[in-house]
C-alpha cells in the first residue's frame, strides 16, 4: 500500500510537470498522449497497453487544439489520469482490455473539469498582470519576474492535484468496479477497448483534415493496408 | 513602422549574444501567467526585461519602456519571438533617439494576428496531426521509439523558427515578418494534410488489424468493415458537432443495453 501511495505521489508530480507543458511554458509537446502516456509505461511498467493508450487517446484529442484565446478540453489531465489508473492498477490486478476501458471511461470527463480549472487559472492570473503594472511603475524588477513563476507554480499543482487525485478516486472505482463485472459488462468493456475507441479515434482525427484529398487518401491507406495485411495473415478474425 | 527595418546606426544600443539567449530562454514562458485580459502581457515583458535593462540604463526610460510591453499581447506562442526581436530593435532605436515609442506599439498590434493565424494553421492543424498520426502508426506496428521521432520532428520546426524569429526580429526588425512570411508555411501546411490523412488510414488499419488477437473476435473478415462502419457513424457525427465524449457514452450505454438484453434473453451467450 506504501508502494502504492509513493507511485501515486510520483504520478501526481509527473502530471504536474507534464502540465506545464499542456500551455504554460515550453510547449514541446511532451504532454501529448502519445508522448507522455508510454513515458508514464516506462516509470510505471505495462510499456505494451500504455503505448496503445497513449495512441487512441491522442487520436481521441486531436481535435483538442489551443486555436488563439480558445479553451479547449484538458487533454493532458485526461490522458494521465487514464494512463495512471490502468497502468497502477496493475499492482492490484491485470491491466486487460476492460480495465483499459474502464479507466478511459473514468478520466475522459476530468479533461472538462481541466478545462473548468485552466479557465480558472486564466481568471486568477488577472492579479498578476495587475501585480506586474504596479511592480513596472515602482520599478521593483524582482516582484515583475515572480508573477510568471506564480503562474506556474499554480498550474503546476492544479495539474498534479487533478491527476494524481483523480487517479485515486479511479482506482478505487475500478478496484470495487472489477471484482463485479459479470459476463456481460465484461464483454462491453471488452468490445469499448477493441472497436469503440480506436474508432472514435479514427474519426475525431478524421473530422479535423477537412479535405477531399486527405480524406480519400485516409481510405486508400486504410483498404490498401488491409488487404496487404490480408494477404500475409489470411482473413483472421 | 518601417524605420525599425533598416540596419542599425552606430549610435544604437548593442545586444550582446548571452542577453539574446536570456530572452531567448525565457519566451518559452509567455502564457505562464497568462490572462483574459491581456492574454500574453506578463509572459511578453518578463521575456524582453533583460533586454529592456540592457537597452535603457536609465530608471525612468526602463519603466516606460516595461509598461509599453504590458499591454494587450496574444500572438503563437512559438512565432511570437518575432516580434520579441523587432519591438527590441525598435526598442534600440528609442534608446538612441531614433524612433518614437508608438512604433513598437504599433509593431505589436500589426504583428500579432497574422503570426497567430499562420502558427495555429502549420503548428496546431497540420504539424502536429501529421508526426502525431506518423509516431502513433509507428507506436502500434512496434517501433517503441515513435514518440521520440514525434518529439524530433516538431521541435525541429518549433525550436528552429523560435529562435529564427528572435534572432531575425532583432537584426532585420520588422522585416522578419516578410521573411517568416517566405517560408510559406501555410503550402507546407497544406502539404503536411495528405500525409496525415495518408498515416491515418494506415493507423485505422493497423488497429482493426489487431481485433485479430482480441477477447471479442467477430468471425472472418468481419472487424473491419465494422470498424470502418463505426468510423464513419462517429465521423458523420461528429460534423453534425455531437460531442465526442457524448459519443463515447452513447455508444458504450447502447452496446451495455443491447448486451445485457441477450444475456437476459440468452443467458448463455
Amino acid at each position: 500500500m506504501t508502494d502504492l501511495a509513493a507511485q501515486l505521489g510520483l504520478l501526481a508530480v509527473l502530471g504536474g510537470l507534464f502540465g506545464l507543458d499542456w500551455r504554460a511554458a515550453f510547449q514541446l509537446m511532451l504532454s501529448q498522449p502519445v508522448v507522455a502516456v508510454p513515458a508514464l509505461g516506462l516509470v510505471f511498467g505495462h510499456f505494451e497497453q500504455a503505448a496503445w493508450l497513449g495512441a487512441v487517446l491522442q487520436l481521441l484529442w486531436m481535435s483538442a487544439v489551443l486555436f488563439g484565446a480558445s479553451t479547449p478540453p484538458n487533454e493532458t489531465v485526461g490522458a494521465l489520469t487514464a494512463a495512471g489508473i490502468a497502468l497502477l492498477y496493475g499492482r492490484l490486478g491485470p491491466v486487460d482490455e476492460r480495465t483499459l476501458a474502464l479507466a478511459v471511461l473514468i478520466a475522459v470527463p476530468l479533461s472538462l473539469v481541466g478545462r473548468r480549472l485552466d479557465q480558472a487559472v486564466d481568471r486568477a492570473n488577472l492579479a498578476l498582470a495587475k501585480r506586474a503594472d504596479a511592480a513596472a511603475q515602482a520599478g521593483e524588477w524582482a516582484v515583475l519576474e515572480r508573477q510568471p513563476l506564480i503562474g506556474l507554480g499554480r498550474v503546476f499543482i492544479l495539474h498534479a492535484l487533478l491527476i494524481g487525485g483523480g487517479t485515486a478516486a479511479g482506482l478505487l472505482l475500478v478496484w470495487l468496479l472489477h471484482p463485479a463485472l459479470g459476463p456481460g459488462l465484461n464483454r462491453v468493456l471488452a468490445t469499448t477497448t477493441i472497436y469503440l475507441l480506436p474508432a472514435l479515434g479514427v474519426a475525431v482525427t478524421l473530422s479535423t483534415l477537412r479535405r477531399r484529398v486527405p480524406i480519400g487518401l485516409a481510405l486508400a491507406g486504410y483498404v490498401g493496408l488491409l488487404l496487404a495485411l490480408t494477404s500475409l495473415h489470411g482473413p483472421g478474425a | 513602422m518601417s524605420a525599425a527595418s533598416s540596419p542599425v546606426a552606430a549610435a544604437t544600443p548593442h545586444l550582446p549574444w548571452w542577453v539574446l539567449l536570456r530572452v531567448f530562454w525565457r519566451s518559452f514562458f509567455l502564457q505562464a501567467a497568462g490572462n483574459y485580459e491581456r492574454m500574453q502581457n506578463v509572459g511578453f515583458a518578463y521575456a524582453l526585461l533583460p533586454a529592456l535593462r540592457r537597452l535603457h540604463p536609465d530608471p525612468d526610460a526602463l519603466k516606460a519602456a516595461v509598461q509599453r510591453h504590458l499591454g494587450f499581447f496574444n500572438s503563437h506562442p512559438y512565432l511570437a519571438t518575432a516580434v520579441m526581436g523587432a519591438a527590441l530593435r525598435i526598442e534600440a532605436r528609442i534608446a538612441a533617439g531614433q524612433a518614437a515609442p508608438q512604433q513598437v506599439e504599433l509593431l505589436k498590434r500589426v504583428a500579432q494576428g497574422p503570426l497567430a493565424a499562420m502558427g495555429d494553421s502549420f503548428f496546431w492543424s497540420s504539424l502536429r496531426p501529421f508526426a502525431a498520426t506518423w509516431a502513433i502508426a509507428g507506436l502500434i506496428s512496434g517501433v517503441d521509439w515513435a514518440p521520440l521521432g514525434f518529439l524530433a520532428l516538431h521541435n525541429l520546426f518549433h525550436l528552429g523558427l523560435r529562435a529564427y524569429g528572435l534572432r531575425g526580429g532583432w537584426r532585420h526588425g520588422d522585416a522578419v515578418l516578410m521573411r517568416l512570411q517566405q517560408f510559406n508555411l501555410p503550402q507546407l501546411a497544406n502539404r503536411a494534410h495528405p500525409l496525415t490523412g495518408f498515416f491515418l488510414g494506415v493507423v485505422a488499419a493497423l488497429l482493426a488489424d489487431q481485433t485479430r488477437a482480441s477477447t471479442v473476435p467477430l468471425g472472418d473478415g468481419i472487424a473491419p468493415i465494422l470498424t470502418a462502419a463505426l468510423t464513419l457513424i462517429f465521423f458523420l457525427s461528429i460534423r453534425r458537432k455531437m460531442p465526442t465524449i457524448g459519443l463515447l457514452y452513447g455508444a458504450v450505454g447502447a452496446i451495455g443495453g443491447y448486451v445485457l438484453i441477450l444475456n437476459a434473453l440468452f443467458p448463455l451467450w
